[in-house]
């Protein structure tokens, strides 16, 4: 080997093991902090949220590692599309972190022993203050399997005022039924432009699944399975109007054909480039950090229902809760850190839900007070309109495995792109539920869970 | 006794060569080691767990046969097969033709035009397939896309490229031809490169035109290159994995969900991981019998210098 070639290759490889060194071989572990030394580490993994919620995951972990000398909270930001991968490989391989944010149901995680109850692990003070429809969402077979931090709604109507008065519609008036819908989109299209929209909803079988569940109940009075989870109950003729709804909104071009963007995501109405949105309440959250001009002319409503009654199945509520892996290499380690960020100060979860624009209900009754209480409250409107024209009327996400929202999902996007018949659709929503019914043996497992 | 004393002498071996021999198996060792532990040891226990409902967490229980029977009575991962087989023929005669006019090109202009059109075409290949995917899907973006904002000026409507089931497949087999271009275009220039100038030069001086000369020379001496190039585009193709993830996450209503994309869902929101290995060994099993039969198809021979 020529002599420059055996310098170039040794100075390569000490570049290699400077940078590996830099790392560290366990997944979502940081390079050495000399503060950990000596400390129990705690793993913990979050997603990427809004702007404020980021900020408030980051202040706490520095807050809580500075507060006492026992623990070391690691927390790793795990972007959305690479959770599911990255979550299951790390439980494959034994490497799952001590504790993970976690949306949605838990049933399925906790009956098939992912998560940890928490019972034994929490005082049961701490339990006992959980609201009532926190509980719902965060409770297996009567147990704890994971922590809420929040309940919020998952569909409003969001609508910018400044583009209702130039359409020549009442900015105070938001629509409330599918005809109101169709006649503010109608006004609202002579204003936008090319490549917008007066409205934008869910489009891709994804986002259809779990942002329609409440609209499925509310138009038919039921879910697409038995409630004994033994027949799918997709072909009802409610169901082609909803398919019919949206399809209505794709035919007119009132909505894009192509997600503008993440299902979860306000960033197209930030940008004005749709005059309405379906969206969380979450999406207060994103407009008043990402986007301040928008948020001041923005109106949150209730999301529009077929026959314009907003007192009952107008959405789902449910969302972040903290869970602790069955895996957990350090569970009271763990449970310390709970304790202190969501059951300890109120002071500590407080400028959460202030920073988040008042948008999400604190799980705890004591945390809500403190909220309630702050003088920022009295700015944010739609606060109000959140808890008390939706919340009140909300119910729980679907506890059926994710396959069955997918299906219905499925079957709307078949219906509103034109693929297919509404009635098409729903037939092979149907043939797809059962299927997922007989395979995953579903009506045992819904014995199981209400034993 | 008369027949024992050839076979004998076919045992005995050379020296030198079983040296040779010897070497060989040395060689060979470090890749058979890491195929053992990285392919042979996973695909073992892959049957193995097959028969389960696995979980990481929990007691496997045996099921028998069952995974194999949910995956092949499920209509969708049939489709899915079929939508592999579409990509395959969506992408793999394009990008042979492609590569082969690019090559043919390449081997007849002077040389240092060849060398910018070889680093040209082999560009894509040394790009990430993420980057590529995140590449086009802000030129198939709805509002503001690059190619919305050409076809605009033609006075067509936006497009869904990505949102329609109509285009989503072909807007990913786009960028799957451009990734794959460099690769089999230096291929088969390799190949031309490789055939004696005198057949060449016997046809030009028959008269042969370049289209005769392409037919019956070039063609017919790249047998066994296009034979290879069209058994590991197709494979590659039908595996096709990244483009669709990135790019459509398998939608719109399942248009874009290939095979291994199929299987991945599954593997990434399944509880148990059983069904996900049996698909996966089944599609092995699939993708083993049509690579066969192209290859008994389009049989491959020694050429005859």
């Amino acid at each position: 080997m020529k002599r420059r070639t055996l310098l170039s290759a040794a100075a390569a490889s000490a570049t290699a093991a400077g940078l590996a060194a830099c790392g560290s071989g366990t997944p979502g572990q940081q390079a050495e902090d000399p503060a950990a030394e000596g400390r129990t580490p705690v793993e913990f993994w979050g997603n990427v949220f809004t702007t404020p919620e980021n900020a408030w995951y980051e202040k706490i972990v520095e807050d809580f590692n500075a507060a006492q000398e026992d623990i070391y909270l690691n927390y790793q930001v795990v972007p959305a599309d690479a959770w599911d991968q990255k979550l299951k490989a790390a439980q494959a391989a034994g490497t799952a972190p001590d504790l993970y944010i976690q949306a949605g149901r838990l049933d399925t995680a906790a009956r098939t022993g992912l998560l940890m109850p928490l019972d034994d692990l929490l005082e049961p003070d701490l339990l006992a203050g959980v609201t009532d429809p926190a509980k719902e969402i965060s409770q297996y077979q009567g147990q704890f399997y994971g922590f809420p931090l929040l309940v919020e709604p998952q569909m409003t109507l969001y609508w910018n005022r400044d583009l209702f008065e130039q359409a020549g519609l009442d900015p105070e008036a938001p629509p409330t039924s599918w005809e109101a819908m169709y006649d503010a989109c109608e006004a609202l299209a002579s204003v936008m432009g090319n490549g917008e929209f007066p409205l934008n909803t869910a489009v891709d079988s994804d986002t259809f699944g779990w942002t329609t569940v409440a609209a499925q109940m509310h138009v038919a009075g039921h879910l697409p399975i038995s409630e004994d989870w033994s027949t799918a109950d997709a072909e009802d003729a409610k169901y082609e109007d909803l398919i019919t709804f949206y399809k209505t909104l794709q035919d007119e071009g009132w909505i894009p054909r192509q997600p503008l963007g993440g299902g979860n995501s306000a960033q197209a109405f930030g940008e004005k480039k749709v005059a309405m949105m379906s969206q969380g309440s979450w999406g207060m959250s994103e407009l008043g950090a990402d986007y301040p001009e928008v948020a001041s002319v923005t109106g949150v409503a209730p999301w529009v229902q077929n026959d314009g009654d907003l007192t009952h199945s107008i959405s789902t509520i449910g969302n972040m809760k903290w869970v602790v892996d069955a895996k957990a290499k350090e569970p009271e380690a763990t449970a310390r850190f709970i304790s202190w960020a969501l059951g300890g100060d109120p002071e500590v979860l407080g400028p959460f839900f202030v920073d988040t624009q008042f948008t999400k209900a604190p799980a705890r009754e004591e945390v809500a007070e403190v909220v309630g209480a702050d003088p920022a409250a009295a700015d944010a409107p739609w606060s109000e309109v959140v808890f008390e024209d939706v919340v009140p009327h909300c119910i729980p996400e679907a506890q059926y495995p994710w396959d069955i929202n997918l299906a219905m999902g499925d079957a709307l996007q078949a219906g509103m792109l034109g693929e297919v018949s509404p009635a098409e659709a729903l037939s092979t929503a149907q043939k797809e539920i059962q299927k997922i019914i007989d395979r995953e043996g579903l009506a045992e497992i819904r014995a199981e869970m209400d034993a | 006794m008369a027949i024992s004393a050839p076979a004998a002498s076919r045992r005995r071996v050379h020296p030198s060569r079983r040296q040779d021999t010897s070497m060989a198996y040395i060689m060979l060792a470090p890749v058979l080691i890491l195929l053992s532990i990285f392919v042979l040891w996973p695909a073992i226990q892959a049957v193995y767990l097959s028969f389960f409902d696995w979980s990481f967490y929990t007691d496997s229980e045996f099921v028998g046969w069952k995974n194999f029977h949910d995956v092949l009575v499920d209509d969708k991962f049939w489709d899915a097969v079929l939508r592999g087989l579409q990509f395959v023929l969506m992408t793999v005669p394009v990008s042979m033709v492609l590569s082969f006019l690019v090559a043919s090109l390449a081997t007849s202009v002077s040389r240092r035009v060849s060398t910018v059109l070889k680093v040209s075409i082999y560009i894509p290949s040394v790009i990430s397939g993420v980057i590529a995917s995140i590449t086009f899907v802000i030129i198939y973006d709805y509002s503001g896309g690059l190619l919305n904002a050409l076809i605009n000026i033609v006075g067509v409507p936006n497009q869904a490229w990505l949102g329609d089931p109509r285009w989503a497949l072909a807007a990913i087999a786009v960028p799957a031809v451009w990734l794959g271009l460099g690769i089999s275009t230096l291929i088969m220039i390799a190949a031309m490169l490789d055939i004696p100038d005198s057949f060449y030069e016997a046809a030009q001086l028959e008269g042969a035109n370049w289209w005769q000369r392409t037919v019956y020379i070039t063609i017919p001496q790249m047998k066994n290159v296009l034979l290879f190039l069209l058994v590991t585009g197709f494979v590659g193709s039908i595996q096709q994995f990244e483009l669709p993830l990135v790019m459509t996450g398998g939608g719109p209503h399942g248009a874009t969900e290939l095979p291994n994309l199929f299987i991945f869902n599954h593997f990434r929101g399944d509880a148990y991981v059983g069904y996900s290995l049996a698909a996966a060994l089944l599609l092995f099993v699939v993708l083993g019998t049509i690579s066969s039969v192209i290859f008994r198809i389009v049989n491959s021979e020694k050429l005859v210098d």
